[in-house]
């Protein structure tokens, strides 16, 4: 079984997204002598003289578009990315995938917290992330769009509601006592 | 009875004490100024006025320098020579710099031409037996290093021409034969631009300033004992707006470091050739044409260039005001100008940069309607081709536009001490 899967493994043009099993790791490939390709935590087949150019034609990277903590230039998107993903990477993803000219790409990694303990007083960790900020190529600019802006909570005249809201009104005024007390309760008084 | 007393012997007593406490009031107590080590917006008013009074105060050019740049900070690092993008915005941002296209000079007079030179031929046999020595003679065994090409091929070119044309044009610019040319000079400069409130550290929640260095290294300048003649008035108002950028300066990226802050026009203060003329820059690998085609990023190529022009004659030019004893609170009652050519090689660009004011704190720039104007030009090739020992498609326009920055000459009758 595990002949077979190697053997499977090692043709020419095959991309396996299995882990590799405990008999295959002695075969792996150092990490150092791997190139990077588009898709993580995957075993490639080994390159041998004469192969063809390996292709991924569905990359395991998954990016999210993030609104920036604080003001980036107006031509800066901001992305969190998968650890394994280096700048080129990025940029070939947003061109080729997106077609998003990209000129620039920097990134970061964000140490996720383990400041906070639980009620045993294990340490939690928050996980850690990578960020990249992208600068558009072409001059063009992106601003983060505003998801949830703020809605006329006003209800429309005529409608239930409108009606309702205002026989409240009506209801607290006739409450209200005379407005020369100031608030006081009528009860309160010589 | 003992009340009414009182009463009646009050006014005598009174009128004795007015007479005693007039003279003494003037010299009693000590004057009621603000804390100098408190937490608070008043104490920092006196720390500062205090530093201010130091420097005014300063006998010589060298210790007011010495009392401006003594107190070390982390600053920002700007680098001339940089491939961020759009760079020159953001450096106009922290010079105050207004970029004009195109030169204030008139177009270049050809040969013959009164102002121009007597004969162009011998000027460009000399510039093309420098770009032949260089291309096409000089026999390399082994390919540049990786990065390395510019200082290979173009660095020599470019010292040869300089040193050629400067030598060629002497006499014609009698300026040229008391000036002095230097390659590879440091220049450094040192200022202040718009505050913050710190956000961590122990200094946290006070008001503090944006402090910048720049250190530069132009390929090579030329220093005059007398300042060029002014393109525009001091007090002209360029019609162009600074642009504002509503973001940290961190974003550029620019990084923070913490080291002596140096300002440096390229010799001591005691050199009397301490005015600039002509600054010529060298753009490094980094920032290739191609490269910078290869990556997506064509419009940046002119971006490249105008950004090392505005942040190295800013820091040239302010360099020299402030040998000259002119600070931020004691701001420049002439301009300073300077030239400056920035090249990668094959193309060349021009710019001008008069230094019109060196306040640029947020303290001295509230009532500061001067702006810092830098002119320039789009960059254009020198030559098309070299090859089989022919330079093809040699740009006579650009070495005339050369020449006129060459002959560019101060003022016979202008005095210098104003």
């Amino acid at each position: 079984m595990q002949a077979t899967a190697w053997a499977q493994a090692r043709q020419p043009g095959f991309v396996s997204f299995c882990p590799p099993s405990a008999a295959d790791r002695k075969f792996r490939e150092p990490l150092s002598e791997r190139t990077r390709v588009m898709a993580r935590n995957v075993l490639y087949p080994l390159y041998q003289a004469g192969n063809p150019q390996l292709r991924i034609f569905r990359t395991n990277f998954f990016i999210q578009l993030v609104r920036p903590g604080t003001a980036q230039p107006e031509d800066t998107v901001q992305f969190r990315i998968p650890m394994e993903m280096t700048r080129v990477d990025l940029k070939n993803y947003l061109q080729k995938v997106y077609d998003v000219p990209v000129a620039a790409v920097r990134t970061r990694i964000q140490h996720g917290s383990n400041k906070k303990r639980d009620h045993r007083n294990v340490r939690i960790k928050q996980p850690d992330y990578k960020v990249a900020y992208v600068q558009l190529a072409h001059g063009q600019t992106f601003q983060f769009p505003d998801l949830f802006p703020e809605k006329d909570r006003s209800p429309e005249a005529g409608s239930v509601d409108d009606i309702q809201n205002q026989f409240m009104e009506d209801e607290r005024q006739r409450q209200k006592g005379e407005p020369r007390r100031g608030g006081v309760p009528d009860w309160f008084g010589l | 009875m003992a009340a009414s007393v009182r009463f009646r012997w009050r006014p005598c007593s009174r009128v004795l004490r007015l007479h005693t406490v007039a003279e003494a009031s003037a010299a009693r107590y000590p004057p009621v100024v603000a804390s100098l080590t408190a937490k608070s917006q008043a104490a920092r008013q006196r720390r500062v006025e205090r530093w201010h009074r130091e420097a005014h105060d300063a006998p010589s050019a060298e210790a007011k320098l010495r009392v401006l740049t003594k107190l070390q900070r982390l600053k920002y690092v700007v680098y001339p020579q940089t491939f961020a993008l759009h760079a020159d915005r953001w450096y106009q941002s922290f010079t105050k710099t207004a970029y004009l296209s195109g030169l204030p000079l008139p177009p270049p007079p050809g040969p013959g031409e009164p102002g121009g030179p007597a004969d162009l031929a011998p000027l460009r046999s000399a510039a093309c037996d420098c770009l032949l020595q260089e291309h096409f003679h000089l026999k390399r065994r082994k390919r540049a290093p990786l990065y390395r090409e510019q200082e290979s091929a173009a660095s020599p070119f470019l010292r040869q021409l300089v040193a050629s044309l400067v030598g060629l044009l002497t006499p014609h610019n009698p300026s040229l034969a008391s000036a002095a040319l230097d390659f590879r000079r440091p220049v450094h400069f040192y200022w202040w631009r718009g505050e913050e409130i710190i956000p961590k550290g122990h200094r946290r929640g006070r008001i503090d300033a944006l402090r910048y260095q720049i250190d530069d290294k132009p390929h090579s300048q030329i220093r005059m004992p007398k300042q060029l003649s002014e393109f525009v008035p001091l007090d002209y108002s360029v019609p162009i707006e600074i642009p504002v950028l509503n973001c940290k300066p961190d974003k550029l990226p620019l990084f923070k470091r913490q080291y002596e802050n140096n300002i440096f026009i390229g010799t001591r203060l005691a050199d009397p050739c301490c005015y600039g003329h002509t600054q010529f820059h060298l753009l490094p690998d980094k920032i290739k044409r191609e490269k910078l085609l290869k990556d997506n990023r064509a419009d940046q190529i002119e971006v490249g260039y105008r950004a090392n022009a505005i942040a190295s004659l800013f820091a040239w030019t302010g360099a020299q005001a402030m040998y000259q004893g002119f600070w931020s609170e004691a701001d420049v009652t002439r301009p300073f100008v300077s030239q400056g050519v920035v090249t990668d090689g094959k193309y060349f660009a021009f710019f001008c940069y008069q230094l019109n004011t060196l306040a640029l704190t947020a303290q001295a720039d509230q009532n500061n309607p001067r702006k810092n104007i830098c002119w320039g030009t789009e960059s254009k090739p020198l030559f098309e081709v070299i090859e089989d020992g022919d330079v093809k498609g040699f740009n006579d326009e650009l070495l005339l536009r050369l020449v006129q920055f060459l002959m560019n000459r101060p003022e016979e009758n202008r005095s210098q001490l104003l």
